[in-house]
């Protein structure tokens, strides 16, 4: 069983002139998950201060990530890196301050044009409404007694305006509208514009030039596309600018988010006036390791292992509040590794807990190849799933690639050892005229296969899913996989109990829950026995009475602890063995859909062999889009499915989760190399 | 002719097991799924809570999918 790795809990004491390097010499062994202080937790010792270097570097980080996003500097833009000690001393000689100066200048001047664009086309919009109209625009102002008005309405204003003011206006017409200008007293102001208003009428402002419109408007468009070729070179200077100093703006920004995370370190940590002390998380088996790295890098430091953690709750209860949660560090091998990431989709598991990736790792595939079951489909998702675990490092894909992958083997396993079954046609099989089934022997004429196959193929064509004599067998197999894998989930809600409590406290506990099950199975399996294969009731007794008896036990030793929940708690059981027959289920509704197709396709391609080529390649166009969108409905179905059963059937049972990862203080570089790295 | 009477009523029952169960998870699941889907909006982790919640009616439809299968194959 996988648990999480044993944590020893240390202490590093020292001066407070040697917590810089102290800091440092932590980072780089890269084992420590530092408990955070709490205030008054510690006679004579309060939180720290941010160290001096930190707010420096943390006003250059908000510079260097304000340049980045006005660069269009993104995280996939792809940049070098640059060596460590350049960087530092470009930072330190005000590199940042220069570039920003260098950007803010070109920035500033694209701001301008952008704000003089906007304003250039607000006013071209004017005069091309303007020009509808053959008025000189300084003939719109400068009147003393008369006011004007221009603007767009929806309809024409004339008739209600007529004798009271002078009126100018392009063909309006219902659709689209219209132009028009208006010219009265000025005691009229207000008819005028109510009348206006009726029309629907909103002024245009009318741009301080002199002449007709129309040359107006020549002129802007000649300025709008002189400061749109100017922006394009800007545009350009910031390309090159962003070309420039991509490299130090990616390498400073990790540089400086370094700084600025150890900088704020003592933020963390218990100091006094003269001292500090960190408490963390180290694992046991590096501990003494740690220990003697730290005292040798850094003067003046004391470190020391506080204790190593049991798995039992009363350690827990017996510590002080802050040191009571212990850091889960995984503990699992390379491929095992890569099912971690299911688990953690429900909770991070607890310390004192079984981590149940190795346990979705064995099943989580096998479940899959079982419902897919056949050679054809799992060549595919093998090839997928290795492509995918080789090229893609974002977790959430290498999670499914995982599964395609190792699925896949499994598919292929049961497919060729079990099924015999190759895109949903069996191997082997006899075909007379009228059957609506194929199999690989008819279509390819290889009358050896039923000798290459026996021996290797239950029945020596393999199970048929969707034969009347292998059904109850396939949904019988599945129930007792699902007998297997619960009985496994309630001996890990045992053993975690155990640890936590002591076995007899386990048994207390959820003992009364395994006998529940053994009794509810055995009395299941009995009365299936009775009413389905028509045993007879003497023969079945026995069983029976045994199988009650250690129901009733389970149920009342269940009862101090869930009360009622022991009784109503039963039938679930039954659905919960029930709930695996989706395995077979599943298996049969592809193997259902497979067969309707191949006998689509299959026909169609026999019918289109007389009919000329365009007929083939319809028939196998149809027949390898069929065939994967079953392959496609496959990873849905199965994969969904295999890990509802993990989650609600399996862990269910026995995982609680809700602790915390185990994340060391540690450096991360990819856009800087340090000089050991180049060592 | 009793005879393909039984077997044609086994394949109504077997059609109703599976289509009524299958209606009964649909508008559970639909429940389920609209107040899942606006928790883990709110908050990714509740993932997979919301992934058990989500899938627990699909059990409904599972044993109509068995009772029919046993109707038509070994009733």
């Amino acid at each position: 069983m996988s648990l999480p790795e044993s944590m020893s809990r240390i202490v590093i004491a020292g001066s407070l002139s040697h917590i810089d390097e102290a800091i440092d010499a932590l980072y780089k062994t890269g084992a420590v998950h530092l408990i955070d202080h709490t205030v008054d937790a510690d006679e004579g010792f309060t939180l720290g201060t941010p160290r001096p270097y930190s707010s420096k570097a943390s006003e250059r980080l908000l510079k260097i990530r304000s340049m980045e996003k006005e660069l269009g500097l993104t995280k996939k833009t792809k940049t070098e890196p640059v060596p460590l000690e350049k960087i530092k001393s470009q930072i330190s000689s005000e590199s940042v301050e220069l570039i920003e100066k260098e950007i803010s200048s070109v920035l500033d001047k694209k701001n301008d044009l952008s704000q003089r664009i906007t304003e250039l086309n607000a006013t071209k919009k004017s005069l091309e409404l303007l020009s509808k109209l053959d008025i000189d625009l300084d003939l719109y102002s400068g009147y003393k007694s008369i006011f004007s008005a221009v603007g767009t309405v929806t309809a024409d204003p004339a008739p209600g305006l007529a004798g009271i003011c002078e009126v100018f206006s392009s063909g309006i017409t219902k659709k689209e509208g219209g132009v028009v200008a208006v010219f009265a007293r000025n005691e009229d102001k207000e008819k005028v514009l109510s009348a206006l208003a009726e029309c629907d009428f909103s002024e245009i402002p009318v741009p301080n030039e002199t002449g007709s419109a129309s040359a107006a408007l020549a002129k802007t468009e000649r300025e709008l596309s002189a400061a749109a070729q100017d922006m394009e070179k800007v545009d350009g200077e910031i390309q090159a600018l962003l070309e420039k100093h991509k490299d130090f703006l990616k390498a400073s920004e990790e540089e400086l988010s370094i700084e600025v995370e150890q900088g704020e370190i003592p933020v963390r940590i218990a100091t006094s006036e003269h001292s500090f002390v960190m408490d963390g998380w180290v694992p046991s088996k590096t501990a003494e390791k740690v220990k003697i790295d730290i005292e040798a890098k850094v003067e003046g430091v004391y470190v020391e292992i506080q204790e190593t953690r049991g798995r039992s709750m009363k350690e827990v209860e017996e510590a002080e509040n802050r040191f009571k949660d212990v850091p889960t560090k995984f503990n699992n091998g390379r491929i095992v590794e890569e099912f971690q990431y299911p688990t953690k989709l429900m909770s991070v598991p607890k310390y004192q807990e079984i981590d149940p990736s190795i346990l979705i790792a064995i099943f989580l595939p096998l479940f899959f190849g079982m419902m897919i079951g056949d050679v054809g489909y799992s060549i595919p998702f093998i090839i997928l799933g290795a492509y995918g675990l080789k090229v893609t490092h974002h977790k959430d894909w290498r999670a499914i690639a995982t599964v395609l992958f190792f699925g896949g083997i499994w598919a292929f396993i049961f497919g060729f050892f079990f099924y015999g079954e190759c895109l949903g046609m069996h191997f082997v099989g006899e075909y007379t005229p009228g059957d609506v089934e194929y199999s690989w022997q008819y279509l390819l004429g290889l009358d050896n296969l039923p000798s290459f196959f026996e021996g290797i193929l239950p029945g020596g064509h393999g199970v048929h899913k969707l034969g009347a004599d292998w059904i109850g067998f396939q949904l019988k197999l599945s129930v007792y996989i699902g007998v297997c894998h619960l009985l496994l989930a309630y001996c890990c809600a045992v053993y975690n109990k155990t640890l936590q409590h002591g076995f007899v406290h386990a048994f207390k506990e959820k003992g009364g829950w395994v006998l529940s099950f053994i009794g509810m199975v055995l009395i299941c399996y009995e009365l299936a026995m009775l009413l389905i294969y028509g045993e007879s009731f003497d023969s079945i007794l026995i069983p029976m009475v045994i199988g009650a008896i250690i129901l009733a036990a389970g149920v009342i030793l269940n009862i101090p602890e869930d009360g009622m929940q022991a009784v109503l708690e039963l039938p679930g059981i039954v659905g919960g063995v029930l709930s695996y027959t989706r395995i077979a289920a599943i298996g049969m509704s592809k193997a259902g859909m497979a067969l309707a197709f191949n006998y689509i396709c299959i026909g169609m391609i026999y019918g289109g062999l007389g009919e000329g080529i365009l007929a083939l390649i319809v028939a196998f166009a149809l027949f390898a889009f069929l065939h994967l969108m079953i392959w496609t409905l496959g990873i849905l179905s199965a994969g969904l499915h295999s890990l509802r059963l993990q989650f609600v059937e399996l862990m269910v049972k026995f995982y609680e989760g809700g602790g915390t990862e185990f994340s060391p203080l540690k450096v991360k570089r990819v856009k800087t190399i340090s000089d050991k790295d180049k060592a | 002719m009793a005879a393909a009477e039984a077997a044609g009523l086994i394949a109504v029952g077997a059609g109703l097991a599976v289509g009524l169960t299958g209606l009964g998870a649909g508008i559970a699941e639909g429940n389920v799924g609209a107040a899942a889907v606006g928790a883990i909006t709110e908050d990714a982790s509740l993932f997979g809570k919301a992934m058990i919640f989500m899938v627990l009616p699909e059990t409904i439809v599972i044993f109509g999918l068995v009772i029919s299968i046993l109707a038509i194959f070994v009733m």
